[in-house]
């Protein structure tokens, strides 16, 4: 920092200055310790032997290598179904939003027709609606739509947000006119123009949408626990609760086994797109 | 193909200057070219009209009837209403979900900006240290939910931490009427504040340096600067992270529907919850509907004191 030139050097600024740093590194190493133990302790847990979940002391590192339990898991309820079934509603539902979102982004952004305000500001107060307040009166009309117990009711009432239309309209504003009129000019169709142009030129924000998206539907729980009791469509996250029922038994490896393998497709997404995650973290916090 | 494209060129003229229109050719390329804007956002307008618009009226409709699923909707007028206020378990259902907002957000906010400021100031291995206090924010809730009720469990690792410094063979953390709800609490800060972290990282990136360096010629101390430079300019972020960490809190289900059932003794019963019992397993769904409404007007109520507050400090800065 700008500290003044004459005590820069001394010694009871160098002892402060490294006080500081100790302090600093304790609090972070701390935070690391509080945020990444559970998280550790998930992992390990899921290649240990049962008995020695609950080991006294704590087993740090599984003193006996257990990785069978994962096929054993797999094999004790039908998670690579539920695997299955969380991945086809995700990749629909990121899909169905993406392309949606961007249509009607680019059509509110550039595009003048009568009711647009009207239209967008109704889109904007959608933005603000709890999904508890939804529950219910969402759960009936899928019901009556006989969508209960099918795809049709894990994807499509979750295919589309009005924050994704919100923030693909944000960044279509910034494209430039001319850029589309110079493509009207060559021929180009107006549906031509949002698939060979404002796609393209859209992908760093579509990333960051299809990040968040994609968590929320990966990560989703109380929509599919309402809309399906079939064991067949259970999404991961529904088929590891049922999985733990109270009357059960806790097989605690196996659920850990499930639980790290439930987490994995984040994590891989997480890496390999960090710059695009963090920026669609960010972006879902500009939403407000 | 010499007219068509003059054609072209008109069209794209007027598309970007429409007060220049005077010809009635021009008129209807443009207006043909506008209708595109209109055929493109159709299809989210349609969806946000059945999947929310209508659901939240259709929501309001159920609220005032008695509604089973399988029989239609009596209506009852404000029967629901009225007798929700004297529902003992829906009072404190509220009671429950309130306290849990007060657990969940102030200490969310405060860590959250805490490590925020924390990871401002340059050091080695810092962005290594970002990325793996981010990791609670990528698991599931569900996962959340499991891993610690293991970490929680009488036998679990939080116990043989803890028990030797408090004398005592185990504590049930999760079967416990006082310890249970801030367990929980506990729980949903640890999953919470890394989301948080980041939001108010982006937002204090965005203060200019030259605002800083300026009090401080000024003579102003680091605390000054954090109240009067700071806080003044991180509103837009602050009002974000208070009003969606409260909505969030509000709405509150996953964890106490997973780790306890609402127990033991309905301590963790929050209001979503009830909603979901009401609902799925006793099938009231009119009730469960009232109760939704109810908690919509909190939010709401909530929602517009917060952002007055926060902007209303705002006047007297400027």
């Amino acid at each position: 920092m700008m500290t003044p030139t004459t005590s820069r050097h001394s010694a009871t600024h160098l002892v402060t200055r490294g006080l500081r740093n100790v302090l600093l590194y304790a609090v972070v190493i701390v935070g690391l310790l509080v945020f990444c133990i559970p998280v550790y302790y998930m992992a390990t847990t899921s290649i240990k032997a049962e008995a020695e979940v609950f080991a006294i002391p704590v087993h740090w590192i599984p003193h006996e290598f257990k990785p069978q339990n994962y096929p054993e898991a797999f094999a004790a309820a039908p998670f690579a179904r539920y695997f299955y079934n969380s991945t086809v509603v995700a990749i629909a539902v990121v899909f169905s939003t993406l392309f949606f979102s961007a249509l009607a982004g680019y059509g509110f952004a550039k595009f003048s027709f009568p009711g647009k305000t009207l239209f967008f500001l109704f889109v904007l107060s959608t933005l603000m609606i709890p999904f508890q307040i939804l529950l219910i009166p969402l759960y009936v009309l899928v019901y009556h739509l006989g969508w209960t117990n099918n795809y049709a009711g894990l994807i499509i009432p979750g295919a589309l947000t009005a924050f994704g239309v919100f923030l693909m309209r944000q960044f279509c504003l910034t494209l430039p006119d001319e850029l589309l009129d110079a493509a009207r000019i060559d021929g180009c169709s107006e549906p031509g123009i949002f698939w060979r142009i404002v796609l393209p030129l859209l992908k760093p924000p579509l990333a960051s949408l299809a990040i968040i998206t994609f968590l929320g539907s990966w990560n989703n729980f109380l929509w599919p626990l309402i809309v399906v009791n079939k064991g067949s469509l259970f999404t991961l996250p529904v088929g590891m609760t049922v999985f733990t029922q109270p009357m059960r038994a806790p097989y605690w490896t196996y659920i850990m086994a499930v639980s790290t393998v439930s987490t994995v497709p984040v994590v891989v997404v997480f890496l390999a797109l960090q710059k695009y995650f963090i920026q669609g973290v960010v972006l879902s916090g500009m939403k407000g | 193909m010499a007219e068509k494209q003059l054609t072209a060129n008109t069209q794209a003229y007027t598309g970007s200057r429409p007060a220049s229109m005077h010809k009635t050719g021009m008129r209807s390329l443009f207006f043909r070219r506008n209708l595109y804007g209109l055929f493109f956002v159709t299809p989210a307008m349609l969806f946000f009209l059945i999947f929310n618009l209508y659901p939240m009226l259709n929501g309001l409709y159920l609220s005032f009837t008695e509604y089973t699923l399988l029989k239609p909707p009596v209506f009852i007028g404000i029967a629901n209403y009225t007798g929700l206020l004297d529902n003992k378990e829906f009072l404190n259902g509220l009671q429950v979900t309130a306290a849990f907002v007060l657990g969940t957000t102030i200490p969310k906010w405060l860590l959250s900006l805490a490590l925020a400021l924390l990871f401002l100031r340059p050091f080695w291995g810092r962005e290594t240290f970002k990325v793996l206090y981010f990791t609670p924010t990528l698991l599931s809730a569900v996962v959340i939910s499991m891993v610690w009720k293991l970490l929680l469990n009488p036998n679990g690792l939080v116990n043989a931490l803890v028990t030797p410094w408090v004398n005592r063979s185990e504590i049930f953390w999760l079967a416990h009427s006082k310890l249970t709800p801030m367990a929980l609490m506990v729980v949903d800060n640890w999953a919470g504040i890394s989301f948080f972290m980041v939001i108010w990282i982006a937002g204090l990136v965005g203060i200019p340096r030259e605002f800083y360096e300026a009090a401080l010629i000024d003579g102003a101390g680091r605390w000054q600067s954090f109240w009067h430079i700071t806080l003044p300019l991180l509103r837009p972020t602050t009002l974000f992270v208070v009003v969606v960490s409260t909505i969030g809190a509000l709405q509150a289900f996953s964890l106490q529907f997973i780790m306890t059932r609402g127990g033991p003794s309905n301590v963790t019963t929050t209001v979503a919850l009830m909603v979901y019992n009401y609902g799925f397993n006793y099938f009231r769904m009119g009730v469960a509907a009232t109760m939704s409404v109810y908690m919509f007007v909190v939010i709401i109520i909530i929602t517009i004191v917060q952002i007055r507050s926060v902007r209303s400090e705002e006047t007297s800065y400027t």
